[in-house]
C-alpha cells in the first residue's frame, strides 16, 4: 500500500536521476561530438571552425596511391552528388577490402592545410549490405 | 506466378481494410457477433500472404530469376542453405518475412487459452488495432517495396548474395529480430484495446510468456548480429554504435524496461498506465527502427537503399503516436494500487525501467543528433563512440547493481535479507580488487566488472540463502538470465579497453611478438571452390615456446563480386581470445595482417546464449487476474 510521502520520494529520485542523466549527457555531448560532413559541406565551411570531423563521399577514380612498403593510401574524396569537390584523404591506416573507385567511404580525422586536406585515422568503407544494390555495380 | 502472389497481398490488404473497418463499425453501433466472422478473416490474411511467401520460396528454391528479387540476392552458385536464407537477405524480402510473421504470430496469439476471456469490446479494439498495422504493412509491400518484381527477359544466371551475408550469424540475425518485432505487435495492440475499453483482465499477465519470447528473439538477434559483426566483418570489434545497430537497440531497452515494470502491475497492480504506454512505445520504436534503417534520415556505415518506404513508414509513426496519445487521455481511468516506498523491490524495478528509458533516451539521441544538431547548426554535428561509452557504460554498469541488489529487498518495504547485501557489498569491492590486480585500469569498465562479479555472486547466494526459490522454475530463470547479463558485461568491460590490437608487415618464415604471443608466419596457400578462390596465411602461435594453436585467416574472391574478402580466424579461449584478420598479400608474398588480443570475449557470446535459454525457463503459466 502506499506509505506516506511516497511519491515526494519517487519525485526526487526522478528529479536526481534526470539531473545525473543530463550532467552525463551534456558531458558527453560537449567533449565527443564531432562535425560530420559531406565534402562539399566541409569545403563552405571557414578553416577555424574545422577540427575533428566524419566525412562521408565518394573515392575518385584517379589519384588512388597506396603507401609504398607499408599500410595506409591517399586518395581523393568527392562529394556525394557534386564530383567536382574534391579534398584530399590522407590515412595510414588499413585499407578495407572493399575500398576502390567509386565506393562510398566515411573517414574519420582532422583537417590540415586548411580544409584541402584531410588526415585520417579511420577509413570506413559503407557496408555493402544487404539491402544495397548499387555499391556492386560501383 | 508473379500475378498471383501479388494478387494474394491485394486480396489480404482488402481483407485486413474490410475487417478492421468491420471491426470499427461493430465498435461504432453495438453490433456483436462479429467476432468469429473477423477471427476467419485474419486467418485468411495469415494464409494469403503465407501463399506468397511460399511463392517466393519456390522462385527462390528453383533459382527462377524472373523474380527481380531471386536474380539480385541468389546466382546458380549459391548454397541451398543460403539460396533459402536469401529470402530476407533484401528489403522488399525481409518486409515480406516481417508482415508474414506478424500475421502467423496474430493467429497464434488468438488461439492461446485465455484469449477469449478477454471482453468483446476488447477483443473488437484489438482487431480494429491489428487490422490497421497489418494493413500498413501489406500497403508497403504492394506499394513501395513489392518483392514480387518481374525481370524480363529472364536472365539465366543471378547476381549471388554478398559474400558477407554468407555466415549463419548474419543469416539467422534479420530474421529474429524481425520475430521480435512482430512478436511486439498483438500484446502492444492488446495494452492499447485493454485500456480504451476498461477490461477487468489483465494484459500483462496474460502476455508475460508472449513478451519474454518476443523479448528473446530480439535479444538472440542482437547479439547474433554482434557475433556476425565480430567474426565476418574483421575489424575484430562486435558493436561500433552506428545507426542501424541502435536502431534495434532502442526498442530493446523500452521492451526492458516494459519487462521491469510489468512484474510491479502482476505482483502489486500498479503502474496501469505506464505499463501501456510502454508496451505501445516499444512497438512504435520497431517501427522507427526501420525507419532509421531504410529512410536514410541519418548517414549510416551501411549502405541500405532507399526504397521510398520513409515517408510511410514516418505518416505511421505519426498516427500510431497519435493512437497511443488519445488512448492513454480517453481511456477510463484504472483505481489501482500505489507504489510502496522507494527502499523496496517495487522501488528499485521503477527505477531499473527509468536507467533503461534513460539508455534508450540517450542512443536514440545519440543516432539522431546529425538532424537535431541541424536546427541550430549549419552543418550537422554528430556523436560517435566515445560519446556512448561515456554514456551509456555507467548507466549499465547501474542496472547491474540495481538486479544485483533488488532481490535482497522486501517486495514492500525495508531489506529482506541483511546478509545478502553485505555479501553483494564485499563482492562487489573484492571483484573490483581483484579486477584492477589482473590488470583492468579504466574505471568505468572497473566499476562494471566489479558490478558484474558482484551480481554473479548475488545470484549464487541467492540460491543458497533462499531454497525456496530452487523449486520455482520461472525464478531459475529469471535469475538465470541475469546471470547471462552479468556475463555479458564482463566480457564488454573486459575486452574492450583491455584489447591489444596492432597491424604487421611479415615476410613468410618470420615472426612478429603481440602481448606474451609469438605469431610464426609459416607460408600462405591457394585453394579453390566454385564459390570462390582463396589464399590462407598459416600461422604458428606459441606463448613462451609453448603451442598455443594455429591460425589461418583467408583472403577470398567470389564469384560475381570483384572485391577480396577477408575471411578473420581465431584461437578460442575462455581467457583471452587471438583474432586475426590477413589484410593483403604482395608479389613478394609478405602478408599484412591485423591481429589482436581479445580477453573475456567468448562470455559476451556465452551470456548472452544463457539471457536467451533461461528465457524460456522464466515461461510460467499465465493467469488473467
Amino acid at each position: 500500500m502506499a506509505k506516506k510521502g511516497g511519491k515526494g520520494v519517487y519525485l526526487a529520485a526522478l528529479i536526481l536521476f534526470l539531473g545525473g542523466l543530463g550532467y552525463l549527457i551534456y558531458s558527453g555531448i560537449s567533449q565527443d561530438s564531432v562535425y560530420f560532413l559531406n565534402v562539399s559541406e566541409a569545403l563552405a565551411m571557414d578553416e577555424s571552425a574545422l577540427g575533428q570531423a566524419r566525412l562521408f563521399g565518394k573515392v575518385a577514380p584517379q589519384n588512388i596511391q597506396p603507401k609504398a612498403g607499408g599500410l595506409g593510401v591517399s586518395f581523393d574524396l568527392n562529394d556525394q552528388k557534386n564530383a567536382a569537390q574534391t579534398i584530399r584523404v590522407i590515412y595510414s591506416g588499413a585499407v578495407p577490402d572493399t575500398f576502390k573507385e567509386g565506393v562510398e567511404v566515411i573517414v574519420e580525422g582532422i583537417f590540415v592545410n586548411g580544409n584541402k586536406e584531410f588526415k585520417a585515422t579511420s577509413l570506413i568503407t559503407k557496408c555493402p549490405s544487404k539491402y544495397e544494390k548499387k555499391n556492386r555495380e560501383g | 506466378m508473379h500475378f498471383f502472389a501479388n494478387l494474394m497481398l491485394l486480396i489480404a490488404l482488402l481483407a485486413a481494410l474490410g475487417a478492421g473497418a468491420y471491426a470499427c463499425l461493430a465498435l461504432l453501433t453495438g453490433k456483436r457477433n462479429v467476432l468469429v466472422l473477423i477471427d476467419r478473416a485474419n486467418i485468411s490474411i495469415a494464409g494469403f500472404v503465407s501463399f506468397a511467401s511460399i511463392v517466393m520460396t519456390i522462385a527462390l528454391v528453383n533459382r527462377n530469376y524472373s523474380f527481380k528479387y531471386v536474380y539480385e540476392y541468389v546466382d546458380n552458385t549459391l548454397p541451398i542453405f543460403y539460396t533459402l536464407t536469401a529470402f530476407w537477405a533484401g528489403a522488399d524480402g525481409s518486409l515480406l518475412f516481417w508482415m508474414l510473421s506478424i500475421a502467423v504470430m496474430g493467429v497464434v496469439f488468438t488461439r492461446l487459452n485465455l484469449f477469449n476471456e478477454f471482453s468483446e469490446k476488447t477483443r473488437l479494439y484489438y482487431w480494429l488495432f491489428y487490422m490497421v498495422i497489418q494493413a500498413f504493412f501489406l500497403l508497403i509491400l504492394t506499394c513501395w517495396s513489392n518483392p514480387f518484381m518481374e525481370l524480363v527477359p529472364t536472365p539465366l544466371d543471378g547476381r549471388g548474395l554478398n559474400p558477407l551475408l554468407r555466415n549463419p550469424g548474419m543469416i539467422f540475425h534479420p530474421p529474429l529480430l524481425f520475430l521480435g518485432y512482430a512478436g511486439f505487435t498483438s500484446p502492444a495492440v492488446l495494452a492499447l484495446a485493454s485500456y480504451v475499453s476498461g477490461e477487468l483482465k489483465s494484459w500483462v499477465s496474460f502476455c508475460r510468456n508472449w513478451n519474454i519470447a518476443a523479448w528473446i528473439f530480439l535479444t538472440a538477434g542482437i547479439i547474433l548480429g554482434c557475433w556476425w559483426s565480430y567474426m565476418e566483418l574483421g575489424w575484430g570489434g562486435y558493436w561500433a554504435w552506428d545507426p542501424v545497430e541502435n536502431a534495434s537497440l532502442i526498442p530493446w531497452l523500452s521492451a526492458s524496461a516494459f519487462m521491469h515494470t510489468a512484474i510491479i502491475q502482476t505482483k502489486r497492480n500498479a503502474l496501469q498506465r505506464s505499463n501501456v504506454f510502454l508496451m505501445s512505445l516499444t512497438l512504435l520504436l520497431c517501427v522507427f527502427a526501420t525507419y532509421l534503417v531504410r529512410s536514410g534520415v541519418v548517414q549510416s556505415l551501411h549502405a541500405y537503399g532507399e526504397n521510398g518506404v520513409g515517408l510511410p513508414l514516418l505518416t505511421f509513426m505519426l498516427f500510431t503516436i497519435a493512437l497511443i496519445c488519445i488512448v492513454l487521455v480517453v481511456g477510463p481511468k484504472v483505481e489501482g494500487n500505489t507504489l510502496s516506498c522507494l527502499n523496496s523491490r517495487q522501488g528499485l524495478l521503477v527505477i531499473t525501467a527509468w536507467v533503461f528509458l534513460g539508455l534508450g533516451l540517450v542512443v536514440g539521441l545519440g543516432t539522431m543528433w546529425p538532424v537535431i544538431s541541424k536546427t541550430w547548426s549549419a552543418s550537422p554535428v554528430g556523436l560517435d563512440a566515445r560519446f556512448y561509452n561515456r554514456v551509456c557504460l555507467p548507466l549499465f554498469s547501474l542496472i547491474i547493481l540495481m538486479f544485483t541488489a533488488c532481490p535482497w529487498f522486501d517486495w514492500k518495504e525495508g531489506i529482506r535479507e541483511r546478509r545478502g547485501l553485505m555479501l553483494v557489498g564485499g563482492s562487489f569491492l573484492g571483484g573490483g580488487i581483484i579486477s584492477y590486480a589482473c590488470g583492468l585500469h579504466n574505471p568505468v569498465a572497473l566499476i562494471t566488472s566489479a558490478a558484474s562479479i558482484a551480481s554473479l555472486v548475488s545470484i549464487f547466494a541467492l540460491f543458497v540463502f533462499m531454497p525456496q526459490l530452487r523449486r520455482v522454475t520461472s525464478s531459475i530463470g529469471t535469475y538465470g538470465l541475469h546471470l547471462g547479463v552479468a556475463l555479458v558485461f564482463l566480457g564488454v568491460a573486459w575486452s574492450g579497453p583491455n584489447k591489444i590490437e596492432q597491424e604487421f608487415i611479415v615476410k613468410p618464415g618470420a615472426s612478429i611478438q603481440l602481448g606474451s604471443y609469438t605469431m610464426n608466419f609459416k607460408k600462405m596457400v591457394e585453394g579453390q571452390t566454385p564459390e570462390m578462390a582463396k589464399i590462407s596465411a598459416i600461422v604458428e602461435v606459441t606463448e613462451n615456446g609453448k603451442p598455443v594453436g594455429l591460425l589461418s585467416p583467408e583472403r577470398r574472391i567470389y564469384r560475381n563480386f570483384q572485391q577480396p574478402f577477408a575471411e578473420v580466424s581465431v584461437i578460442p579461449s575462455l581467457g583471452s581470445e587471438i583474432y586475426a584478420t590477413l589484410l593483403s598479400v604482395d608479389e613478394q608474398g609478405n602478408a599484412t595482417f591485423k591481429m589482436s588480443i581479445n580477453p573475456l570475449i567468448n562470455w559476451i557470446w556465452i551470456g548472452g546464449t544463457l539471457m536467451c535459454l533461461f528465457g524460456f525457463v522464466a515461461f510460467r503459466k499465465p493467469r488473467l487476474s
